[in-house]
C-alpha cells in the first residue's frame, strides 16, 4: 500500500515536471475540437514540421460526450481555447459570444491565401453585421469540382437486382419498387436460405432523413432538409413538403410496399447498429440514404467478395401518373460551403494574429500538399505530373494508428483547405484522384459500370446544378424556433411509420388527415421562420 | 406426537430437496447472465467487419485481436491506466474514510446533532445543483481543473454508503461498544479499535462501490482535464476510442473522407465497444475476489455460520 | 459486564442534570468526526444551490456571459403547462417504480438464495457470475435485448411454439410494453450487483439466531423467515426510503437506447426532456427549474417514506 501511493506520488511530480518543461519554447496553442478523436503521437512527424516552421504545438481537447452538455459548461465558465471548433454546435459558440470576428485579419497583402480563399463566397459567409467567425472546414473548391460518386442522398439498390433485370434503366420511383417487387417474386431468398427484405427505412434519432427527406428529391430537388424552395421565380417561396399531397403519394406507396410485404415493421423501430448489420448480411434490396451513412457496410461486403450486395445509388423522381408533370431530378447540388464549420479564434486567445498567420501558412499550396498527401517519396510519388499513391500509402491513409503518427488529420478537418482540383490538374483530396478511386474499384463493379456503358458511379445522375445562393437550406440554423422544430421533427417521427403501416385505403386516409391536423400549426412557424431566413441568405449573396 | 415428528422430520425432506432446487435455479440464473458476458468477450476476439454482421454466440467467427490492438497500441492508454488506478485507490481509502467516521458518530443514538448532520447530509442526496453550478465551483472558484486532484477532492464522501454502514453498525451489538467505553474508551478510540475492524463486511462493500464508481469515471475527465493528455483516465480514453470508432462511419458532409475511411479500418464500432468493455472491467474483476472474500462468507460474525 | 451496568447506571444522574456545554464536551470526539464531513457538503453540495436562482431567470446562450434577466416563474409555467413534460413525468414515476419493486424483490431473492448454499465455492462462483453484467455498458446490454426482442426474434419464436401467441408481437414498437422491457432489463443487469449489499448485511446476522431456531425445529423456509428476514430488514427499509426519494431518478440511457418513436409516449423520462428542451437548446434556465422540481418531488417523497416508517416503527432513515 506505501509503495503503491509512493509509486502514485511520483508519477505525479513526474507528470508535474513534464507540463513545466513543456511550457518553454514553442508557443502551446489550446485546441478544442467537437469531435471525438484520437491524440496525435508525440513523434508525429507532421506536427514536427509545423512546429520548426510556425514556432507552435497544439494541446488538442476532444469530446467523448454530449456536445451540448459540454459546450454549456465552457460557455457558463468561458473556459475557452486558442482554437475552438465546436462541431455541429459551433453556431452557438458564436451565439455566446466566445470567439472573434476574423475579417479585421484578413488582408490581400497580409494574408493573400485567405482573402482569395473566400473572397468570392464572402456575401455568403458573413452574417447580418458583416463578421465573419468561422472560415468554413470544407466546400470550398479551386478549379474543377471533382465529383466521382455520390456522396449524399439518393435511393439504393443492390448491384445483382439490376444485374438480374438486364441492366435496366431505373429512373422513377415505380420503376424502382417494381424491380425490386420482381426481384422479390423471383428470389425470395439468398443462396443461403436468408429472406430478402425490399426497402428498408432507417427511423434511429437525427438519422431519420432516410424517412422524411425523400419527398423534395422525388419533386426534383437537391437536399433542402425539410423545405422546397421555389428557384426559379425569383421569390424564393419556401414550404414545407411532408404535410402537402405531394408527400402523401410517397408515403401511400410505401404502404403499398408494406401490404404486399416489402417492408418489414421492425425496420421503425431498428437502430443504427442493426440497420448496419442487415446491409453488411446483404438481405436489404433497398433504401433511401447517404452514402456516407452506411460506409461501414459497404466495407464490410467488399471485405467479404459480395460486391453484388453492395449498393448503386439512384436518382429517382415521380413519373408523370403522380400528375405533377415531368420531373428533372437534381439529386447533385453545387459544392456547398460548410458555413460556420471549423475553426474559430476565442476571445480568450492572446495571439489571434498568429493563429491567422498559421492558417494562412497552412493553406498555400505546399502545406495544402503536406496535409493532404503527405511527403513525396514517403506517402505519395509522382509519375509524369500526376500524383499517385501505391495501395498501401492509400491505405495507410485511412489507418487509426497511422494516422496518428504520420498526418495532422486533428489540425486539417477543422482548418481551411482547398479541395477540387490543383493547377496542374492533380486532385487536392488523395481520394479525389482518379487513378486512386479507380485503382480500389472491384471487378464486379467495373463490369456493372461497363454493362451500363457509364465510367463512374455519378454518372447515373445529372451533372450538379449551380449551388443556390441560400447554399443548402438544411444548413440554416434553427435555433430560434427550436421547440416548435423539434415538436415538428417528433410529429413526423411518430405519424409517418403509422400512416405506412396502415391496414387499407381508408386509414391511410385517416391516419394522414390526422398527422397534417397535428403537424400544421409547427409547420406555419417552420415555413414562416425559413422564409423569413431564405430571403435573408438570398439577400446577403447578391449584395 | 404425529405434529413433534413432523416438525422433526420435515426440515430433513427439504433439506434434500431445497438444495437441489435452490442449485438449479442459480444455474439457470448464471447461465442467463454468463451467455450475454462471454458473448462479449467473443466479439471483442472477432474481426471487425465480420462482426458487423452480427450472429457470434459464445466463439468468434472470425479470430482477431485488432480491436485489442487499436486500443492498446497507443502509448497513453498506460499513462490512463495509472492515473485510473492512482484515483481509484486514492479516492477509495479517503472516501472510506470519511464515510464511516461519520457513519458511527451518526450510530450514536445520543450524539446531540444527530438528527441535524443526518437530515443536511441525506438531503445532498436529492438536491442537485446541475451541471453548470457545480463545474463553477469547481473550475473558477476551488480552481481544480487541469489537476490530479479533480478526481480525488469532490468524490471524498459518499452519502449513500455512509447510511449503509450507519445501519450495519446500529445492527452491532451495542454491548461491544458499551464495555469498551466502560474501561475509559473514548469515542475515537471505539470507532478505531472495536467497531471498524467489525465492520470489515460493510467496509469491503462500501470499498467496492466506491472504486467501481471511481474507476468508472470520465465525465470529470472531459470536464476538466480534457486537454491535458497525461492526466487522462483509462476510462475517458476507451470513451473516447468507441466514440472515435463510431464517427468515421459517419463524417456528414466531408465527401473527401468518407470513401478515403473505406479499405483499411479492420476495427468496427462493434468490436471495439466489446473490447473496451472487457479492458475496463477486467482490473476490477481482478481485484473483486479479495473483497468478496469479506462480504461473501463473511469474517466476523458470520465466519462460522453453515 | 454485570459490574460495567451497575457503574452505568450510578454515572447517569448527575450527567442528566448536566449542563448542555458539559454534554457538547462530552461529544467533542463525535463532533470533531463529523465536522469535516458537513463542511464538506457545505462546500461541495449547498455552495452550488446558489445556482438555483438561474430557474428563475432566462439563462440561454446570448444571456449567460452578460447575465440573465429575472423572469420570476416562467421557466416553471413553461415546464408545467407542456404535455410532454408531464408524459415524462408519468413515465419516469412508472419506470421507476416498476424498477424499485422488482429489482428489490429480486435482488433480495437472490441474496437469500445464496444464502442457503453451503458449498463456499459455489456461493462465490454464483455471485460473481450475476453480478457481471453490471459492467457491460447499456449499449451492449440494450443491443442484446433487441435481437432478442425484434418481431422474428427468439422471443417470439418461442412464445409460438409454446402456443402462448398466434402471431409474433412487435415487443419493441408497442409502448404498452416499454416500461416492461425496461424493468426486465434493469433487474437482468442489476440484480447480482444489488444484491451484494444484503448478502453482506447477512454476514452480520448472529449465527447463534440460526442455531436456535434449528434448536426449536423451525424448518428452512421459518428460518429464512425469522431469522434472515428480520435481520436485513433495518437495511432493506433504510434502502427503501433512500430509493423512493430517487423516484424521479428512472434514468435516461436504457430509455434512449430502447426507446425508437414508436413508443415515445411511453420512453420519454424527465430527464431525456431536460436534455432535448433544455440542454440541447441552450435554455438552461429551464433545465435547472426541471431540476429544482425534481429535487423537491424527491424531497417530498423522501420525506413521506421516512414517516410512515416511522409510524410502523421501522428503522428510519432520518
Amino acid at each position: 500500500m506505501r509503495k503503491l501511493l509512493a509509486a502514485i506520488l511520483a508519477i505525479m511530480m513526474l507528470l508535474s515536471m513534464t507540463s513545466f518543461a513543456m511550457a518553454e519554447e514553442p508557443l502551446t496553442v489550446t485546441v478544442f475540437r467537437g469531435d471525438p478523436g484520437d491524440q496525435p503521437t508525440e513523434d508525429n512527424k507532421i506536427y514536427k514540421m509545423i512546429e520548426e516552421e510556425f514556432g507552435v504545438k497544439f494541446e488538442i481537447e476532444f469530446l467523448a460526450g454530449d456536445l451540448d452538455e459540454t459546450l454549456g459548461t465552457k460557455f457558463a465558465g468561458e473556459d475557452y481555447p486558442d482554437l475552438f471548433d465546436a462541431g455541429n454546435s459551433a453556431e452557438k459558440a458564436i451565439a455566446a459570444g466566445a470567439l472573434i470576428d476574423l475579417l479585421p485579419y484578413i488582408t490581400e497583402e497580409g494574408t493573400p491565401n485567405l482573402y482569395n480563399h473566400i473572397k468570392d463566397l464572402l456575401p455568403q459567409l458573413v452574417n447580418e453585421n458583416g463578421e465573419l467567425f468561422i472560415i468554413p472546414n470544407y466546400g470550398i473548391n479551386y478549379n474543377a469540382q471533382i465529383q466521382n460518386a455520390c456522396n449524399g442522398p439518393a435511393f439504393f439498390l443492390q448491384k445483382q437486382v439490376l444485374e438480374w433485370a438486364g441492366y435496366p434503366q431505373i429512373k422513377t420511383l415505380n420503376e424502382y419498387f417494381d424491380v425490386i417487387e420482381k426481384f422479390l417474386a423471383a428470389n425470395p431468398t439468398n443462396e443461403n436460405g436468408a429472406a430478402y427484405e425490399g426497402f428498408a427505412i432507417l427511423c434511429e434519432d437525427w438519422r431519420h432523413f432516410c424517412l422524411i427527406n425523400p419527398v423534395q428529391h422525388l419533386m426534383g430537388r437537391p437536399n433542402d432538409g425539410e423545405v422546397i424552395i421555389n428557384v426559379n421565380s425569383g421569390n424564393w417561396e419556401t414550404e414545407t413538403f411532408i404535410d402537402k399531397p405531394y408527400a402523401k403519394d410517397y408515403y401511400a406507396k410505401l404502404n403499398e410496399m408494406f401490404k404486399k410485404g416489402l417492408i418489414n415493421p421492425d425496420t421503425f423501430v431498428m437502430t443504427y447498429d442493426q440497420y448496419i448489420a442487415k446491409l453488411s448480411a446483404g438481405t436489404v434490396l433497398g433504401m433511401f440514404d447517404q452514402t456516407w451513412d452506411f460506409g461501414t457496410a459497404t466495407q464490410a461486403l467488399e471485405t467479404a467478395k459480395m460486391y453484388k450486395n453492395t449498393y448503386i445509388a439512384l436518382p429517382l423522381v415521380y413519373d408523370e401518373s403522380y400528375g405533377h408533370g415531368v420531373i428533372e431530378e437534381h439529386y447533385l447540388n453545387g459544392a456547398v460551403p460548410n458555413k460556420d464549420r471549423g475553426f474559430g479564434i476565442s476571445v480568450n486567445c492572446e495571439y489571434p494574429e498568429k493563429m491567422i498567420q498559421l492558417f494562412e501558412g497552412l493553406l498555400s499550396d505546399k502545406w495544402q500538399k503536406i496535409l493532404q498527401w503527405g511527403i513525396e517519396g514517403e506517402d505519395y510519388y509522382v509519375e509524369n505530373g500526376r500524383m499517385l499513391m501505391t495501395k498501401e500509402q492509400y491505405n495507410n491513409r485511412s489507418d487509426a494508428t497511422w494516422k496518428m503518427a504520420n498526418t495532422a488529420i486533428t489540425i486539417w478537418e477543422s482548418a481551411p483547405k482547398k479541395q477540387g482540383t490543383q493547377d496542374d490538374g492533380n486532385a487536392w483530396a488523395h481520394s479525389d484522384q482518379g487513378e486512386n478511386y479507380f485503382a480500389l474499384m472491384s471487378d464486379y463493379d467495373k463490369a456493372f459500370l461497363t454493362a451500363y456503358g457509364y465510367k463512374k458511379p455519378a454518372d447515373f445522375f445529372n451533372a450538379p446544378i449551380e449551388l443556390a445562393p441560400y447554399g443548402e437550406a438544411w444548413q440554416i440554423d434553427k435555433s430560434p424556433i427550436q421547440d416548435d422544430y423539434d415538436k415538428y421533427l417528433l410529429i413526423q417521427d411518430q405519424w409517418l411509420p403509422k400512416v405506412i403501416m396502415s391496414a387499407d385505403q381508408a386509414e391511410l386516409d385517416a391516419n394522414w388527415d390526422a398527422f397534417v391536423a397535428e403537424i400544421t400549426p409547427y409547420a406555419e412557424v417552420y415555413t414562416e421562420f425559413m422564409q423569413a431566413e431564405v430571403l435573408k441568405l438570398v439577400e446577403q449573396a447578391t449584395k | 406426537m404425529t405434529v413433534l415428528n413432523r416438525k422433526k422430520r420435515k426440515p430433513q425432506d427439504r433439506d434434500i430437496v431445497f438444495p437441489i432446487v435452490n442449485g438449479l435455479i442459480l444455474c439457470v440464473l448464471m447461465f442467463v447472465t454468463l451467455f450475454p458476458v462471454i458473448n462479449t468477450v467473443a466479439i471483442s476476439f472477432n474481426d471487425g467487419i465480420d462482426a458487423v454482421r452480427g450472429g457470434i454466440g459464445l466463439w468468434p467467427r472470425v479470430f482477431s485481436v485488432e480491436a485489442y490492438k487499436s486500443l492498446l497500441s497507443d502509448k497513453l492508454t498506460y499513462n490512463a491506466f495509472g492515473i485510473s488506478v492512482a484515483r481509484t485507490v486514492i479516492t477509495t481509502v479517503l472516501n472510506l474514510f470519511f464515510t464511516s467516521m461519520l457513519a458511527f458518530a451518526l450510530s450514536r443514538k445520543e450524539y446531540i446533532f444527530r438528527k441535524f448532520i443526518t437530515l443536511a447530509v441525506v438531503l445532498t442526496m436529492y438536491v442537485n445543483a446541475g451541471l453548470i453550478p457545480n463545474f463553477l465551483l469547481i473550475h473558477r472558484t476551488l480552481k481544480l481543473s487541469k489537476t490530479f486532484w479533480v478526481y480525488i477532492i469532490p468524490t471524498m464522501f459518499s452519502c449513500f454508503n455512509m447510511i449503509v454502514i450507519r445501519t450495519y453498525i446500529i445492527g452491532l451489538p451495542e454491548a461491544l461498544a458499551e464495555s469498551a467505553r466502560i474501561d475509559g474508551a473514548n469515542d475515537l478510540r471505539i470507532f478505531w479499535q472495536i467497531i471498524f475492524p467489525l465492520c470489515t463486511p460493510v467496509l469491503a462493500t462500501v470499498a467496492l462501490f466506491v472504486a467501481v464508481g471511481s474507476w468508472n469515471q470520465w465525465f470529470d475527465t472531459q470536464l476538466y482535464c480534457g486537454s491535458k493528455k497525461y492526466l487522462h483516465t483509462l476510462q475517458y480514453l476507451l470513451k473516447m476510442k468507441l466514440a472515435t470508432s463510431m464517427n468515421t462511419t459517419n463524417m456528414a458532409n466531408t465527401s473527401v473522407d468518407a470513401l478515403a475511411n473505406a479499405g483499411a479500418t479492420k476495427s468496427t464500432p462493434v468490436t471495439v465497444r466489446c473490447a473496451i468493455t472487457v479492458v475496463s472491467a477486467l482490473p476490477i474483476l481482478l481485484v473483486y475476489p479479495f473483497l468478496q472474500r469479506y462480504f461473501v462468507t463473511g469474517m466476523v460474525l458470520g465466519g462460522v455460520k453453515g | 459486564m454485570m459490574n460495567g451496568a451497575v457503574q452505568k447506571s450510578v454515572i447517569p444522574p448527575p450527567s442528566t442534570k448536566k449542563s448542555i456545554w458539559k454534554k457538547l464536551w462530552d461529544q467533542k470526539y463525535l463532533m470533531l468526526m463529523s465536522i469535516p464531513v458537513l463542511l464538506y457538503v457545505m462546500l461541495f453540495n449547498y455552495y452550488p444551490l446558489w445556482g438555483w436562482r438561474y430557474a428563475f431567470q432566462n439563462l440561454d446562450l446570448t444571456t449567460i456571459k452578460k447575465g440573465a434577466d429575472w423572469i420570476g416563474l416562467g421557466n416553471f409555467q413553461w415546464l408545467f403547462n407542456e404535455k410532454l413534460f408531464w408524459l415524462g413525468f408519468r413515465n419516469t414515476l412508472a419506470m421507476s417504480l416498476i424498477n424499485l419493486v422488482f429489482g428489490t424483490t429480486a435482488s433480495i431473492l437472490l441474496a437469500i438464495l445464496l444464502n442457503e448454499v453451503r458449498s463456499r465455492a459455489f456461493k462465490r462462483t454464483v455471485q460473481t457470475v450475476t453480478y457481471l453484467p453490471h459492467f457491460l455498458s447499456m449499449v451492449i446490454v440494450v443491443g442484446m435485448a433487441q435481437n432478442m426482442f425484434i418481431t422474428d426474434g427468439p422471443i417470439n419464436r418461442m412464445l409460438m411454439s409454446i402456443g402462448l401467441i398466434d402471431s409474433p408481437v412487435w415487443w419493441l414498437g408497442e409502448g404498452k410494453y416499454f416500461w416492461w422491457l425496461v424493468g426486465i432489463i434493469n433487474v437482468w443487469k442489476e440484480v447480482g450487483w444489488n444484491s451484494i449489499i444484503y448478502i453482506s448485511t447477512m454476514t452480520s446476522i448472529d449465527p447463534t439466531l440460526y442455531e436456535a431456531a434449528a434448536i426449536d425445529g423451525a424448518g428452512r423456509f421459518q428460518r429464512i423467515l425469522n431469522v434472515t428476514l428480520p435481520g436485513i430488514k433495518a437495511t432493506f427499509v433504510v434502502l427503501l426510503i433512500m430509493n423512493i426519494g430517487h423516484l424521479m431518478e428512472a434514468g435516461f440511457e436504457i430509455q434512449y437506447l430502447l426507446g425508437n418513436k414508436q413508443v415515445y409516449d411511453f420512453s420519454q423520462t424527465l430527464d431525456v426532456f431536460v436534455l432535448e428542451f433544455g440542454i440541447q437548446n441552450n435554455k438552461y434556465g429551464r433545465a435547472i427549474a426541471a431540476g429544482m422540481f425534481k429535487s423537491v418531488v424527491g424531497i417530498i417523497l423522501l420525506f413521506g417514506a421516512n414517516f410512515v416508517a416511522k409510524k410502523m416503527d421501522e428503522e428510519t432513515l432520518l
